[in-house]
C-alpha cells in the first residue's frame, strides 16, 4: 500500500488571505484537524491545526476585551500558520510505513501529500494510517482471525499457507511482527473468510512447530 | 460487500442549499432557478435531468459563477468543501477554478482554442500552474491522454483541435480537466454532440477516472439513458426547481413526482415497438421564467392536478423511503394506475401487418464525390480522379405504408443515401425506382409529379424554413405549387394539416421564430405533408428535440401514416426510437448496408458484429439492464480510401471468430447471409457461429 492508496484526496485546503477565525469555522464544519494553507496551483505555503489558534495568553493580559476582539478580528491565516519550511511532507509514491516511520520520527500526526516539490495533492493524517491498519488486517469483514506463533526461519510461513491452501481457505487480512519478549519467533496475525473458529483451530493445530496463541470470531 | 471502515461524518464536497439565480431583464428580473438544494460527495457522480429551459446549466453557472453581466444568486449558499463560494472575490474564485473546480461543456471546440497545437494548450495547465519543465509537463499530458483511452497521444500533441474527430476532442477536454485533479467536476451534457459508440466509451471512461481520481461529478444531461448508466444519484429538475432527488435504482424503479414518471413514459423502451406499446408525451409545455403558475410548477401538465396544487407551492421533503420530493400527494400517486388522459390521442396498431406493394426499390445504389486534389496534375486534369465513397452498393425495397428505419454512426452515409433517394444528390451508380420511376438522375430531370410524391423532413427545422414567410404560407407553398389543392380552399387545407400536427389556427400567420423547436418541426413535418407525398423522408426528426416532444413528434408521425398510408424512410442514432418506429431497420456503416431485415431481427442474435456494437452502446434508461460490453476502436475509417474486403475489418470485435485471426475479411467482400424472414447480413462469420452469441442486452424482470 503506498500513501496514494490512502490518503484522503482533494483536501480541503484554505488560501493564505482567509480569516484565522474563518479557518477556524472552517476546520469544525469540516470536522477536520489539519488545514493545508495553499497558494496559486495549490502550493503547499502553511499548515493550520488546532495548536495554531491557542494564543500566547501572556500577550493578551495587556489587552482588554476590545483588543482583543480587534486584534482577533484582524489574524489572518498567514499569521497562525506552521509555515512550509518547517513542515514535513511526502510524495503520493512513498510507501504508508515509511510516511509512518516519517511521522513517529517527527511526532507528528499528518504529512501533506505533495507532487512537483510543493503541490499539495492530497493529506494523509494518523486516521488515515488507522483506517489502513484496519483494511490490512481485515476488520471491515467477518471472519476468523488467528494468531499463529511460529519459529523465525526460513520456508514457517509457507507451511502455514500450504494449509490454508489445502483448505482453500480465503484470507482477508495478514499482519507480521517479531513476537514481544521471545527472540526467534514470529507471530503472524491472519483473518480467514467462511470458517468458524472450532473448524480452523482443528485444522491449523496441526502446523507442526507452531502455536495458536490466540484465536476468536468477534474481533 | 465489504464495508469501508467507519468514518466520522464526510462533509460534501458541494453543497448548495435553496439556490435561487435571477437574471436581470429590462424592467425586472426573473428568477431562473428557485430553491435548489443538492449536495455532492467525494466520488459520487450526481446527475441532474430535465427538459431544455429547466435550469439544469444555470445551475451549473452558479456554482462556478459563470451567470453573465445581468445573472446573480439572489438567495441560498454554495459551499465548496465547507467554503462559501457566494461573496468571494473574483480572484479567489479564480483560483479555485483553476485548482480545484473544472468544467467540461457539450462542445469541446468552446474549451480548446482552434490556433494553438493541443499539446501547447495541454501543457500549459502544468507549466503555469505547476511550473514543472517542458519535457515533464509533456510526459505527462501523454500520460493522461493514454488514460483517456486517446490513439497515439504523442502525435495527438502535435495536431491542431480541427484535425482530430469530435470524441477525440472530447477526450482531450476531459483529459486537460484532469491534469490539475480538481476536486468537483462539472460537465454539462459532455457526451450529446458524440456519436453512440463515442458517448459508449467516454461514459465508461468518466466511471473509470471517478473511482480513481475520487473526484465529486455534476453531470448534467438531458438524456435519461446516459444518466442511468453513470450517476449515483440524480436530481430531476423541472422549470427551475429541483422537483425530485432520489438514488438511481430508486428513480426508475420506483418514480415519485408526476413529471420524472412522465419523462419516463416519454422514452421508448428499447425492443418496444409501435404496435406493442405507446409513448405518453406529457402535455403542454415548460413555462419560462417569467410566467410559472402560483403554485406546484408542474400543475399545469400534471395529470394528478388538485385544487391545492394551484394554490399552494409543495416544499421539498423527505419521503420514508429516502428519496425528496416536491409534490403534495407523492404518497398518494400510483403511477401503475396511471391512465392516459383524454387529449393524449391513442394510435390504434397497425391494421393487417401485410406489407403494400413495393414502392422504392433501391439496387446497388452508389454515390461518389469526386475529390478535387490540389497538385498541378491534378489542376490540369492528368491525376488520377479519386472519390470519397459515400455510399456503396445499397440495396433494399420499401413497402407501401411501412417504415425503413436507417442507423448508423455519423459519416456513414445515412444523410447521402437519402439526399440521393430525394435527388439533392444524383447517384454515381446503380438503380433506384420509385413507384416503378427511374429517380437515379438529377433533380432538375424530373417532373413535378414525381417531386411531390417525395417530401423530406430534415433535422433542423430552422435551416429549413424562410425566417421571413408566416406558418401559413410556408405550408400553403407546396399545395400552390404542385396544384395539390384548388387555390380557393387552401387556407382550409392548411387549418386541417395544422390542426393534423396539434397547432391551432392561431399559428396561421406566426413566423417560425415565435415558435418552439417543437412546433417548427411540426410545421416541417404539415409542410413535408402537404403535398400529400408517397414517400416521406425524415433525416434525425426528433433528435434535437425533449424527449416529451419527441414522444409527441413520434406519435405525430405514426398517426399520419396510419392516416395518410404514408411510406415513410427515417434515420436515427437513437436505436430505441428507431426500434420503435421503423418496420424494417437498415444498419449502415462506412457507406454500406451491413445489415437489414425486419425491426425485431435486427436487434436479436444474429447480429452483424457492427449492430451488436452499437447495441451495446446505446444508453438504456434503466439502471437494472445488463448490457454486454462490447466497445469498438478508434473511429469511423475514411471513405476516400475505404478498407479493403470488408469494410468493418478495421475496428470489428469478432474477427478473431474466424479462422487465421480473420485474415479473409481484410481479402475479400463478405459475402450476404440470409438468416430468415427477409434479414440479411452482410459478414463472413457464418450465421451459425453468429446464433449462438448471447443477446447484448438482458432486461431483468
Amino acid at each position: 500500500m503506498l500513501v496514494k492508496d490512502c490518503m484522503t484526496r482533494h483536501p480541503v485546503m484554505a488560501p493564505p488571505t482567509m480569516l484565522a477565525a474563518e479557518a477556524q469555522h472552517l476546520m469544525h464544519e469540516n470536522q477536520i484537524r489539519h488545514l493545508p494553507v495553499v497558494g496559486d496551483g495549490k502550493r503547499l505555503l502553511g499548515l493550520v491545526n488546532q495548536l495554531s489558534f491557542a494564543l500566547d495568553p501572556g500577550a493578551l493580559a495587556s489587552l482588554d476585551v476590545w483588543e482583543i476582539t480587534r486584534h482577533l478580528s484582524r489574524l489572518s491565516v498567514s499569521d497562525v500558520m506552521i509555515p512550509a519550511d518547517k513542515i514535513e511532507t511526502i510524495a503520493p509514491d512513498r510507501t504508508i510505513e515509511r510516511a509512518a516511520r516519517h511521522m513517529t520520527d517527527h511526532k507528528i500526526s499528518c504529512l501533506p501529500v505533495v507532487e512537483d516539490d510543493d503541490v499539495v495533492v492530497g493529506i494523509l493524517t494518523e486516521v488515515d494510517l488507522l483506517h489502513a491498519f484496519q483494511l490490512m488486517l481485515g476488520l471491515p469483514s467477518d471472519g476468523v482471525r488467528v494468531t499463529m506463533r511460529m519459529p523465525n526461519r526460513p520456508g514457517e510461513f509457507a507451511r502455514l499457507t500450504a494449509v490454508l491452501g489445502r483448505q482453500q481457505w480465503g484470507v482477508m487480512g495478514i499482519g507480521t511482527f517479531p513476537t514481544p519478549r521471545r527472540e526467534g519467533f514470529y507471530d503472524a496475525v491472519i483473518k480467514i473468510r467462511g470458517v468458524d473458529s472450532a473448524e480452523a483451530r482443528a485444522v491449523l493445530s496441526q502446523v507442526p512447530d507452531q502455536e495458536i496463541v490466540d484465536i476468536r470470531d468477534v474481533v | 460487500m465489504i464495508a469501508s471502515p467507519t468514518t466520522g461524518p464526510r462533509m460534501p464536497v458541494l453543497k448548495v442549499e435553496n439556490l435561487a439565480v435571477a437574471y436581470k431583464i429590462r424592467g425586472g428580473e426573473v428568477e431562473a432557478i428557485q430553491n435548489v438544494s443538492f449536495e455532492i460527495a467525494r466520488g459520487e457522480t450526481f446527475g441532474v435531468v430535465g427538459e431544455s429551459g429547466c435550469g439544469k446549466s444555470t445551475t451549473a453557472w452558479a456554482v462556478v459563477n459563470f451567470l453573465g453581466a445581468n445573472g446573480y444568486v439572489k438567495r441560498g449558499s454554495i459551499k465548496f468543501q465547507g467554503q462559501e463560494l457566494l461573496g468571494k472575490s473574483g480572484e479567489e474564485l479564480r483560483q479555485l477554478r483553476g485548482d480545484q473546480i473544472a468544467m467540461v461543456y457539450q462542445d469541446p471546440m468552446q474549451s480548446l482554442n482552434p490556433s494553438m497545437r493541443l499539446g501547447d494548450q495541454m501543457k500549459e495547465v502544468l507549466t503555469v500552474h505547476r511550473g514543472v519543465s517542458d519535457a515533464e509537463a509533456t510526459r505527462r499530458c501523454v500520460e493522461m491522454l493514454d488514460r483517456v483511452y486517446m490513439p497515439d497521444p504523442a502525435a495527438v500533441l502535435r495536431r491542431y483541435p480541427h484535425q482530430i474527430s469530435g470524441g477525440q476532442q472530447q477526450r482531450v477536454v476531459i483529459a486537460m480537466a484532469l491534469l490539475n485533479n480538481p476536486a468537483l467536476l462539472i460537465m454539462d451534457e459532455p457526451t450529446t454532440a458524440l456519436d453512440v459508440t463515442v458517448e459508449a466509451a467516454v461514459l465508461d471512461l468518466i466511471a473509470e477516472l471517478r473511482r480513481d481520481f475520487d473526484t465529486a461529478i455534476m453531470f448534467i444531461s438531458h438524456n435519461l439513458g446516459v444518466i442511468a448508466r453513470i450517476c449515483n444519484r440524480v436530481g430531476v429538475m423541472y422549470a427551475g426547481e429541483l422537483v425530485e432527488r432520489a438514488t438511481v435504482q430508486e428513480l426508475f424503479a420506483d418514480p415519485q413526482h408526476p413529471y420524472t414518471q412522465g419523462l419516463i413514459r416519454c422514452l421508448p423502451r428499447l425492443g418496444a415497438d409501435k404496435a406493442g406499446s405507446v409513448l405518453y408525451p406529457i402535455r403542454g409545455r415548460v413555462p419560462p421564467p417569467s410566467n410559472r403558475p402560483a403554485g406546484c410548477v408542474f400543475s399545469p401538465r400534471c395529470d394528478y392536478v388538485q385544487e391545492r396544487c394551484r394554490l399552494e407551492r409543495p416544499e421539498l421533503r423527505q419521503l420514508p423511503n429516502g428519496t425528496f420530493v416536491r409534490c403534495h400527494f407523492a404518497e398518494v400517486i400510483d403511477p401503475a394506475a396511471w391512465i392516459p388522459s383524454a387529449d393524449v390521442r391513442l394510435i390504434p396498431p397497425p391494421a393487417g401487418n401485410g406489407a403494400g406493394a413495393p414502392i422504392l426499390e433501391v439496387q446497388g445504389l452508389k454515390k461518389y464525390y469526386p475529390l478535387q486534389g490540389s497538385s498541378l496534375r491534378d489542376v490540369v486534369g492528368l491525376g488520377e480522379q479519386r472519390f470519397v465513397q459515400a455510399l456503396e452498393d445499397a440495396s433494399f425495397t420499401v413497402h407501401k405504408g411501412q417504415t425503413l428505419g436507417i442507423v448508423g454512426e455519423s459519416g456513414c452515409g445515412k444523410s447521402t443515401l437519402v439526399k440521393t433517394i430525394i435527388g439533392l444528390e444524383s447517384s454515381s451508380g446503380g438503380r433506384a425506382e420509385f413507384l416503378g420511376l427511374d429517380i437515379t438522375g438529377d433533380l432538375s430531370d424530373r417532373n413535378t409529379e414525381l417531386i411531390r410524391e417525395l417530401q423530406m423532413v430534415f433535422q433542423n427545422p430552422d435551416a429549413t424554413m424562410n425566417p421571413s414567410y408566416t406558418v401559413g404560407y410556408q405550408i400553403a407553398r407546396p399545395m400552390e405549387r404542385f396544384g395539390t389543392v384548388p387555390k380557393g380552399q387552401i387556407r382550409a387545407e392548411v387549418l386541417r394539416l395544422l390542426e393534423a400536427v396539434r397547432l391551432g389556427e392561431n399559428y396561421y400567420n406566426r413566423l417560425p421564430r415565435q415558435l418552439s423547436g417543437g412546433e417548427k418541426q411540426r410545421v416541417g413535418i404539415a409542410r413535408a405533408l402537404a403535398s400529400r407525398p408517397d414517400l416521406v423522408l425524415c433525416d434525425e426528426p426528433v433528435s434535437a428535440l425533449d424527449v416529451s416532444v419527441q414522444a409527441a413528434l413520434l406519435n405525430l408521425l405514426l398517426e399520419v401514416q396510419q392516416e395518410y398510408g404514408t411510406t415513410m424512410v427515417f434515420i436515427a442514432h437513437d436505436l430505441s426510437v428507431v426500434r420503435y418506429f421503423s418496420d424494417q431497420v437498415a444498419v449502415m456503416y462506412l457507406g454500406q448496408v451491413v445489415d437489414i431485415g425486419p425491426a425485431e431481427a435486427i436487434y436479436a442474435p444474429p447480429y452483424h458484429p457492427y449492430t451488436e456494437a452499437l447495441l451495446s452502446a446505446v444508453p438504456i434508461p434503466d439502471p437494472a439492464a445488463q448490457q454486454r460490453r462490447i466497445r469498438l476502436e478508434g473511429t469511423v475509417p475514411s471513405a476516400i480510401d475505404p478498407p479493403s474486403g470488408c469494410r468493418f475489418h478495421t475496428r470489428c470485435p469478432r474477427r478473431a471468430l474466424l479462422p487465421d485471426g480473420g485474415r479473409i475479411c481484410e481479402m475479400e467482400v463478405p459475402p450476404w447471409r440470409e438468416a430468415g424472414n427477409g434479414h440479411r447480413i452482410l459478414c463472413h462469420i457464418p450465421l451459425e457461429t453468429l446464433r449462438d452469441l448471447p443477446p447484448v442486452i438482458t432486461v431483468s424482470p
